[in-house]
């Protein structure tokens, strides 16, 4: 038997007949819920149930674990400063919520529209520290903001230092018509966040909330990340360039 | 209960273990790896209806693995030797022993390798749709998965009582 048939074999002889601890209950529960906020999201509306924990209306689900099991991300990575987009008024249109502080643009374009990011209130009753999300949405050329996808922590606090959830498109295999760059945000003096993806340094724009400014949103330009993709790392930086 | 309901129910009986199994290889953290399985599960019920009659376990186990591999960015954390979950089936002494030594060779490899191991020879995937998967090119998944083999070569040993599976 060479390395590779024992590993095999290794791997299938320690597999489990069946996942006892299943709950197909729970599994369908949540399934069923978040089939209706992939609705809710294609419909250009954001809808965040009380009963389940979610990251993103349109791709994950995480839950909650033990404390310390959520640690920020932290890979040792070192990299320059970044520089700071413009942030501009929010504009009412077909977004469900009122946006929370003045709307980012990115600078992406699609046609007439650009990607946007802005944080809506969200209400977990089982985390009552989590009480903002952030949205990677559209401006159309009318101003009406368009609700692509929602991130939020789903344990802890939302204002918690380092890095919060981190939102990927849902169909990097299948690009739709405005794909969603990477994007997330930090708590913490950062003027710098690296990436990595293949072992390349990427660095995000950076755009301080402007209603607290310890919170940096950022995004990586879907020229140098394609959307979907994960970053196999992420870090920030002061602004001496030392780690955060 | 809906039809599409009941299927799901029986897919998620059949395809739960190796599921569960497959993430705790990449992890070696029985927590995250049903973690990681829930998820898989949840996101491919919610698309049921269109994955049904398609490929639905290739669907949930890339799910997991994205779902892994977004866990990536954070800081890897110290392969769990020790930690020996409860076997059900016979020869507990034989098992503990390829456990161990599987935890062993696997917490050698960084959580990549660990991700290309586990989807080319547990899942059995051709090494082009490793790379798609894991949306890295054919070249590193080839170089990586020799890499990984190699540090099994010359760290791994190998278990003193199984040859294969028993079923």
């Amino acid at each position: 038997m060479n390395e590779v048939e024992r590993l095999r074999a290794a791997m299938r002889a320690t597999e489990p007949d069946l996942w006892e601890s299943l709950d197909l209950d729970a599994v369908m529960r949540q399934g069923r819920s978040l089939r209706r906020r992939r609705r809710a999201a294609a419909g250009g509306a954001v809808v965040l149930s009380a009963a389940l924990v979610v990251v993103g209306v349109t791709v994950g689900v995480r839950f909650a674990r033990p404390p310390g099991q959520l640690p920020p991300p932290a890979p040792a990575v070192s990299a320059p400063t970044t520089s700071a987009p413009v942030t501009s008024t929010p504009i009412p249109g077909t977004e469900s919520r009122k946006p929370i502080g003045e709307v980012v643009s990115s600078g992406i374009r699609y046609g007439t529209e650009e990607r946007v990011f802005y944080f809506v209130p969200v209400d977990l009753p089982a985390v009552p520290d989590v009480t903002i999300g952030l949205v990677a949405g559209r401006r159309l050329a009318d101003g009406t903001l368009i609700a692509d996808y929602l991130v939020n922590d789903v344990a802890g606090s939302d204002r918690r230092p380092g890095f919060h959830e981190i939102g990927y498109e849902s169909s990097p295999a299948a690009p739709t018509y405005a794909p969603v760059p990477t994007f997330g945000y930090f708590v913490g003096p950062a003027d710098g966040i690296i990436g990595t993806v293949d072992g390349r340094r990427v660095t995000a724009r950076l755009a301080r909330w402007s209603m607290d400014t310890d919170v940096v949103i950022f995004w990586f330009d879907p020229q140098t990340v394609k959307p979907g993709r994960r970053l196999d790392g992420i870090s920030a930086r002061d602004t001496q360039g030392r780690p955060l | 209960m809906a039809r599409g309901d009941t299927e799901f129910a029986e897919f998620a009986r059949v395809a739960s273990g190796r599921l569960v199994h497959a993430a705790f290889l990449m992890t070696g953290d029985h927590h995250q790896a049903e973690d990681a399985a829930q998820t898989a599960l949840v996101r491919t019920y919610a698309a049921w209806s269109r994955v049904r009659d398609d490929d639905a376990y290739g669907y949930a186990r890339t799910v997991l693995v994205n779902h892994l591999v977004d866990g990536w960015r954070r800081p890897i954390r110290e392969y769990p030797s020790d930690d020996i979950p409860e076997q059900r089936r016979g020869d507990v002494a034989d098992e503990v022993t390829t456990r161990r030594w599987l935890l062993g060779v696997l917490g050698a490899l960084s959580p990549r390798e660990r991700a290309i191991v586990v989807l080319r020879y547990y899942f059995d995937l051709p090494e082009a749709q490793v790379a798609r998967e894991l949306d890295v090119s054919l070249g590193t998944v080839k170089s990586t998965s020799s890499r990984a083999l190699e540090k099994l070569r010359t760290a791994g040993g190998q278990p003193q009582t199984v040859e294969g599976r028993r079923r």
